[in-house]
């Protein structure tokens, strides 16, 4: 069931993407997400998508897993495209019907909307695949530093989501398990009509819920244990180096944006 | 009813980068009454061979033929709620599937899943939990007010609520305290013997197998390399050792009077069994049970 999802996780390797610097990478990500939307001519969306190749190359992860990442997304897509193509007015009409019409601009933008989706997901889907995600939560802690100006509780809010990456897969394995346990007691899950399957869910959903408090309970006394207080005054095991190939990432990030202002229309 | 298991394949998300094969041409027959215990190293394949027990999982290859139902890849996933019931699983740290407001509406619900009467559920209930050795005045209580020990009992009524004919079990005693386990163990013992209840027994508890089991598969890295009565598995205890699964303890101490000069016709595996052959060596006569 959850087998089938690729956005979201790791591959382990060993690709000079997979070495980067995590706070890095995840600048990038976001800023690619930021500049993508400069684009708006055939040349600036096939630079945008050489460099996305590129990157996806130098990663050495198959690009059939990406192209399984779009999948869960394709018909929120497909449908954002027809909306594009269906409404949009301008150049050349092709077919007209009512308040629907084919032109020439609307081909045009489905296609570059169509374009952007996939590279934004490419771009997301290689961030996730090349870095462990205790890495982004440390990322994210470095990267939300400067909100403590405000009293943002940044080294709890790093704590929580370290916490809550690392139970991911141990929930997922949980929830298996009291499926299987409850669908040996005779429940169907995933069938039958719309109230039998969300009332099959409520003896998943105990459990679980339940499970998770005791396990939290438990944690949480064994942090104490140990001797945790807080925020103040801890050290970090994980340190973040910056490299010079973090800085090259920074520099082909500016070319590009370079390369976009002077080719965009 | 038989189970059967013939050149049965097993591989985790095949064709994605996270495969992994678990089972490797499985053949196994778990007869009609038998009690059969699979041993095996931790990651041996022996949780999923037990899902394939009642079709949770089918195989990648090969044929799990449960009664007269034939499990193959292709089959779809309706229609296998007659295996369910007729296949109790307690799987491992079962307290953790509890879920409703009472014990008592917790032990229905799975004969209630398989179209058993609200009044008729609510007996068997009523019986179940005095099977396992709780009384009465637990049926309105909620279940996570329970010790650990009682809310696993109250799992474990739960499935034998449904009245399968197979009973299969996972390390049902694993976390409890001796005098609990060995109250299970007894109880399973007495639903397999009076009520003729086929049980397996997934364990890493050499003295369980021992004690109770009359036939052992012995799992290895997804493949299954021995099986046979626990008599014949237990006398090549090097063999075991090699392989990095217990000895029964009575047996264990056998070899330590072997290794001081003693010798057995055969290898005791329980305690009593030694007393016995200790008795008749030293003249005297066993006493017939």
């Amino acid at each position: 069931m959850m087998n089938k999802l690729i956005l979201g996780r790791y591959m382990p390797g060993d690709s000079l993407i997979h070495r980067l610097d995590s706070r890095a990478k995840l600048v990038a990500s976001f800023y690619f997400i930021g500049i993508i939307f400069m684009a708006n001519n055939w040349q600036t969306y096939l630079l945008a998508a050489v460099f996305t190749l590129f990157a996806i190359l130098l990663s050495k992860v198959d690009l059939k897993f990406f192209i399984r990442g779009v999948k869960p997304l394709i018909w929120l897509i497909l449908f954002t495209v027809a909306l594009q193509i269906m409404f949009t007015r301008g150049g050349e009409v092709y077919w007209e019907w009512g308040v629907f019409s084919i032109t020439e601009f609307g081909l045009t933008n489905g296609v570059f909307i169509f374009c952007r989706f996939v590279l934004i997901i490419f771009m997301s889907t290689l961030l996730t695949l090349t870095t462990p995600p205790l890495e982004l939560s440390d990322a994210i802690e470095y990267l939300l530093r400067p909100l403590k100006v405000v009293r943002f509780p940044v080294h709890e809010v790093s704590l929580m989501l370290s916490i809550a990456l690392r139970f991911v897969p141990t929930l997922m394995d949980e929830t298996e398990k009291i499926m299987n346990a409850q669908r040996a007691r005779g429940v169907d899950f995933g069938e039958g009509s719309l109230i039998q399957k969300m009332k099959a869910v409520v003896p998943l959903l105990i459990p679980l819920f339940v499970s998770s408090f005791n396990r939290a309970e438990d944690l949480a006394t064994a942090m104490e244990a140990r001797g945790y207080q807080g925020g103040d005054g801890r050290t970090k095991y994980r340190v973040l180096h910056w490299h010079n190939r973090d800085t090259m990432v920074v520099v082909a990030f500016v070319l590009l944006t370079i390369a976009l202002i002077f080719l965009r229309s | 009813m038989d189970i059967r298991f013939e050149k049965v394949d097993f591989t985790y998300q095949p064709n994605t980068p996270f495969e992994q094969r678990a089972l490797f041409d499985i053949d196994m027959t778990i007869k009609e009454g038998s009690y059969t215990a699979i041993v095996g190293h931790t990651g041996s394949g022996k949780s999923t061979l037990l899902q394939h027990l009642n079709a949770l999982v089918k195989p990648t290859k090969g044929v799990v033929e449960i009664g007269d139902r034939k499990i193959v890849p292709e089959t779809d996933n309706k229609n296998l709620k007659p295996i369910r019931k007729k296949v109790g699983i307690v799987f491992q740290f079962p307290e953790a599937q509890l879920f409703e407001e009472t014990v008592a509406r917790d032990i229905a619900f799975g004969p209630k899943n398989f179209g058993v009467s609200e009044e008729d559920a609510r007996k068997l209930a009523e019986k179940m939990l005095l099977q396992v050795g709780l009384d009465e005045s637990y049926l309105e209580r909620s279940p996570f007010e329970l010790s650990g020990g009682q809310m696993r009992r109250v799992a474990i009524a739960g499935v034998l609520a449904m009245e399968p004919e197979i009973l299969v079990l996972d390390e049902p005693t694993a976390g409890l305290d001796p005098q609990g386990r060995k109250e299970m163990m007894e109880m399973f013992l007495r639903l397999h013997k009076e009520e003729g209840i086929t049980i397996v027994l997934v364990t890493h508890l050499m003295d369980d197998v021992a004690n109770y089991a009359n036939y052992v598969y012995v799992l290895e890295k997804g493949h299954i390399v021995k099986d046979g009565e626990p008599k014949e598995i237990f006398q090549e205890l090097s063999w075991l050792k090699e392989k990095q699964l217990g000895v029964p303890t009575a047996t264990e101490f056998a070899e330590r009077l072997v290794a001081k000069g003693i010798s057995f016709n055969s290898l005791p595996l329980t305690a009593d069994e030694l007393a016995d052959q200790l008795v008749m060596l030293s003249g005297g006569h066993a006493n017939d049970e």
